[in-house]
């Protein structure tokens, strides 16, 4: 095996310049699993690669959608970048109705995961999961489960345990929560009947005698974790909050096992697993063809169980006196916006045909139309910035500001003191923030 | 207590004391300069604050709000154009103060009551939020929608002022409209983003405080044209006579006792305690005829009113993830960026960071005593920075920093809309910071409308069955009812 991964690497250096980089892009905002993920992987491969310069790439959006759809199309046949995904981003991508799937990428190894758990309060009459399959399939809407995001992990296994006990995914009386830690102040609270999350965001409270785990949703036992999984207790379902790595599409076959073999090197050194423990993540390594098999079989899973939901969302709606929709408030708001807008404009219009007419209105014909210019001059910005740079459009825009608040014309030597302060103060702040802070900047 | 003594361990470690500086250097800095303050400081600095350690980050920006709360007085007494919305009051007295040579004095009682202010209110702070936390656990979905209805009528009612209460309902609801964008967060469903992915994510609370207060901001002060400013020198000694001290010490305490409740209340910021404690000291001077002409009592009261009512501020941004305030919606927004979710929890499962936090306070408001008694003459020298050229560069920064948030020139584009959103409502004298309140409370509001009602199945009446949030929506709409009463009562105004 290690010989093998030396004649892939060797392989895969053909161009040795561009072997010395590789792009970790991470399709979420700083600071989540996948940015973790991604610098953790950029800081043991510095250490086992030290030719390599790695950089994370965070491009946040839309359950990373707009980071893998960004990734498919500019890294395309680009055997140095990388990007973070896992479950989230397979229903991210049919929530969102993503154009780019990860069928779109060129598959590469399963690295983590971490298992879910629910879990009821301690002071709860449900004392084991048979108790709540039995209350929820007899009365599924007085069960109320809270969890993350709708569509996320917690969403899911929700819907699937449901189908599992025989009822359909729709029947599910799920509370989305900003994430698990809003959820675990609502079942602490009393607020929702069982709570689902990933284990550890509940691990201190169960810890504690707060809360009672009923399951996890691992596929086997978790050495550390005293409770049962679903299958030990007879549901056969197992579903784990995984991250993984894709490469982008039109790589070679050699390119591709390179990476791999990467990959590989990368997840079981001994860096790595200490990271992994750190971080409280599983290891569910799997590389090759192993993950592309599982990652098509999570795809078909997701996808069936977000299509019966969607189909029953679409059907007759229960009878609720007034329901909320999800269009109901946005709709509403902008209606109220619109009318207000309207009385407010009338109101003022009829302040105004009063003769005592301030004089401000009128502009004296020497004065500049100050704010329009501006207004305009901040919309053009953006512009130029992209072609000529941050330092020219900042130096424009500070110098018509300044114009526009003399109010007037300026003269040649105002406006080239003005230029030369303005350009003094950009080229400042680009220096500061491109060198200082690492902030690029164009 | 013994999370009080954590939080001081956390403060005084070096580091974090050097942020703590910066942050009450640059707030004191931001609140002398007119045109930029504390909200938008802290909007602009959060894209380049992601790698801090939050404690770090945090304790700076309480620091930028204590700050800037201080160095508003100075231009206000200096200037008479205020530095900051929450010292427009001080500017009445304290601006004929130094006419009458009496700048030193002014200075003085307005530095020494915001430290006594803010010393005793972050003290009511530390002893009001434990008890807050373990009430907030008792807060479920509808409790919360109540209470946001309630910071919403209030903000806007408060802000909205007599006359332009309809301006301020303007304000909010476009906050809500652009709150709407973007993917719901209980269907997973897109809103109002015309297929442009460029929306799926909402519109970043960030970007709007950068767009409304620089870009707005600098388009209302250049459509009214350059303004003649004259900085007064700083006559006779920074300090105050023994006569003086007299004056002063006890409208401090009552500015303390007006400015930390009403702060703490859903009500909107520094400006409404400030007019409360001027015309309260006002009713209860012996000299009332000496007010608008130098009365020290007029100074004294609404400067530790506006610091008392920032650490109110920070009594359900923290305990609640309620902002009631737009630098407090900021604040709010920085918490997120960090992943940390203010509310009860937070103290749970970050006691360092919540109490590292408050601790910082205590030293703050010592620093700023330093900063703004003894080394005033330099902010006065900030002042002297022609104004053309402040704007200029606010508007530099301003892009610059809106740029980072995402690096995307596209946010720019938003930007620049925002600002002129943002100045069309300050033409209309609409108030701003009901925008900010909308955009961020919103979509919080909406999903727990509808959690409480997916919880009870569909039954409305959970909002008016449990006690705590029927007394919440009956408050609301009694402020409701006084604010439509009292328009159907003036002459003129069209129905609501």
């Amino acid at each position: 095996m290690p010989g093998r991964v030396v004649v892939l690497l060797l392989l895969a250096a053909t161009p040795l310049r561009a072997q010395s980089s590789l792009t970790i892009v991470a399709p979420a905002a700083p600071g989540g699993g996948w940015d973790q993920t991604a610098r953790v992987m950029q800081r043991v491969l510095a250490e086992i690669e030290p030719a390599t310069s790695v950089q994370v790439d965070n491009i946040p959006g839309a359950a990373g959608t707009i980071g893998l759809a960004r990734f498919v199309q500019s890294e395309r046949g680009n055997p140095h970048a990388l990007l973070v995904t896992g479950l989230v981003m397979v229903s991210g991508v049919i929530i969102n109705l993503s154009p780019v799937s990860l069928s779109d990428a060129t598959p590469i190894a399963r690295l983590t995961g971490e298992t879910e758990v629910i879990v009821v309060p301690a002071t709860s009459p449900i004392q084991t999961l048979g108790d709540l399959l039995e209350v929820f399939t007899r009365d599924p809407g007085s069960v109320s489960w809270g969890g993350g995001s709708a569509g996320g992990t917690d969403d899911l296994l929700v819907r699937l345990l449901a189908e599992q006990a025989g009822l359909p995914a729709s029947r599910v009386n799920y509370i989305a929560f900003a994430g698990g830690g809003a959820a675990l102040a609502a079942v602490l609270g009393g607020q929702v009947t069982v709570a689902v999350s990933g284990y550890g965001e509940f691990a201190g409270q169960i810890a504690a005698g707060q809360l009672r785990p009923l399951a996890i949703s691992a596929a086997e036992h978790i050495p550390g974790i005293d409770t049962a999984t679903l299958r030990e207790l007879g549901v056969p379902l197992d579903l784990a909050n995984w991250r993984a790595i894709v490469a982008p599409p039109g790589l070679s076959d050699a390119e591709r096992d390179a990476l791999t073999a990467r990959v590989t090197r990368m997840a079981t050194s001994d860096a790595w697993r200490a990271a992994m423990a750190r971080n409280g993540w599983d290891d569910l390594f799997l590389p090759g063809t192993g993950f592309r098999q599982f990652l098509l079989s999570e795809q078909a899973r997701v996808e069936a169980v977000l299509q019966r939901l969607a189909l029953a969302e679409t059907g007759p709606r229960p009878q609720f006196a007034l329901s909320v929709t999800p269009a109901t408030i946005p709709n509403l708001m902008v209606a109220i916006f619109g009318a207000l807008a309207t009385a407010l404009w009338v109101s003022r219009r009829r302040d105004r045909t009063r003769p005592i007419d301030s004089p401000s209105v009128s502009t004296p014909k020497s004065r500049l139309p100050a704010p329009g210019i501006l207004a305009a001059a901040l919309l053009a910005q953006p512009l130029i910035m992209i072609t000529a740079g941050f330092v020219m459009s900042s130096t424009l825009l500070f110098m018509v500001t300044a114009s526009a608040w003399r109010g007037v014309w300026p003269a040649p030597p105002t406006l080239a003191k003005d230029g030369l302060v303005g350009g003094l103060f950009a080229g400042f702040i680009y220096l500061v923030f491109s060198a200082g802070l690492g902030v690029a900047l164009p | 207590m013994g999370d009080l003594w954590t939080g001081f361990v956390v403060a005084l470690q070096p580091l974090n004391l050097l942020w703590g500086f910066a942050g009450v250097t640059l707030g004191t800095a931001v609140g002398v300069l007119p045109g930029i303050g504390p909200a938008l400081t802290v909007a602009l600095l959060l894209p380049v604050t992601y790698g801090l350690d939050p404690t770090a980050a945090l304790i700076m920006f309480a620091g930028i709000y204590y700050g800037a709360m201080y160095g508003g007085s100075t231009t206000s007494i200096l200037l008479n154009t205020p530095g900051e919305s929450a010292t427009m009051v001080t500017a009445i007295d304290g601006h004929q103060m130094a006419r009458h040579g009496r700048a030193g004095a002014a200075l003085a009682t307005s530095a020494i009551g915001s430290f006594v202010a803010g010393t005793l209110a972050t003290l009511a702070l530390s002893l009001t939020a434990p008890l807050m936390v373990r009430m907030a656990l008792a807060f479920g979905s509808a409790e919360y929608f109540a209470l946001m209805m309630l910071a919403f009528v209030t903000v806007t009612t408060v802000l909205g002022g007599p006359g332009s209460r309809l301006a301020g309902w303007v304000s909010l609801m476009l906050g809500l409209v652009l709150g709407g964008v973007g993917i719901d967060g209980l269907s997973g469903q897109a809103r109002f983003t015309f297929g442009l992915p460029y929306l799926l994510d909402g519109i970043d609370p960030v970007i709007v405080a950068i767009g409304l207060f620089a870009v707005g901001e600098t388009l209302w002060v250049i459509s009214r044209g350059p303004e003649a400013d004259e900085v007064l020198p700083v006559n006779g000694a920074l300090w105050m006579s023994r006569e003086e001290w007299r004056r002063s010490w006890r409208p401090w305490l009552r500015g303390t006792a007006i400015g930390f409740p009403m702060g703490a209340l859903p009500a909107g910021g520094a400006e409404l305690p400030t007019l409360m404690s001027y015309a309260i000291e006002k009713r209860l001077s012996s000299r009332p005829e000496e007010f608008g002409h130098g009365a020290i009592e007029a100074v004294a009261g609404p400067e530790a009113a506006n610091n008392a009512s920032a650490a109110g501020t920070l009594v359900p941004l923290l305990t609640l993830g309620l902002p009631t305030s737009a630098t407090a919606a900021v604040l709010l927004a920085a918490f997120q960026q960090f992943g940390l979710q203010p509310g009860p929890l937070l103290f749970e499962h970050e006691p360092r960071l919540v109490w590292g936090v408050i601790a910082s306070l205590y030293l703050g408001n010592v620093m700023l005593l330093v900063l703004n008694l003894p080394l005033v003459g330099l902010w006065v020298k900030l002042l002297s920075i022609p104004r053309p050229w402040l704007y200029g560069g606010i508007l530099v920064v301003a892009s610059l920093g809106a740029f980072s948030v995402h690096r995307s020139a596209g946010d720019l584009v938003l930007v620049a809309l925002v600002g002129m959103a943002g100045f069309l409502l300050r033409r209309l004298n609409a108030p701003v910071a009901p925008v900010m309140i909308g955009l961020i409370l919103g979509p919080a509001a909406e999903q727990h409308l509808r959690r409480a009602l997916a919880i009870s199945q569909g039954d409305w009446t959970v909002f008016l069955t449990r006690p705590l949030s029927a007394a919440l929506l009956i408050v609301a709409a009694v402020i409701v009812g006084i604010g439509v009463s009292r328009r159907r009562a003036a002459p003129g105004r069209i129905e609501p």
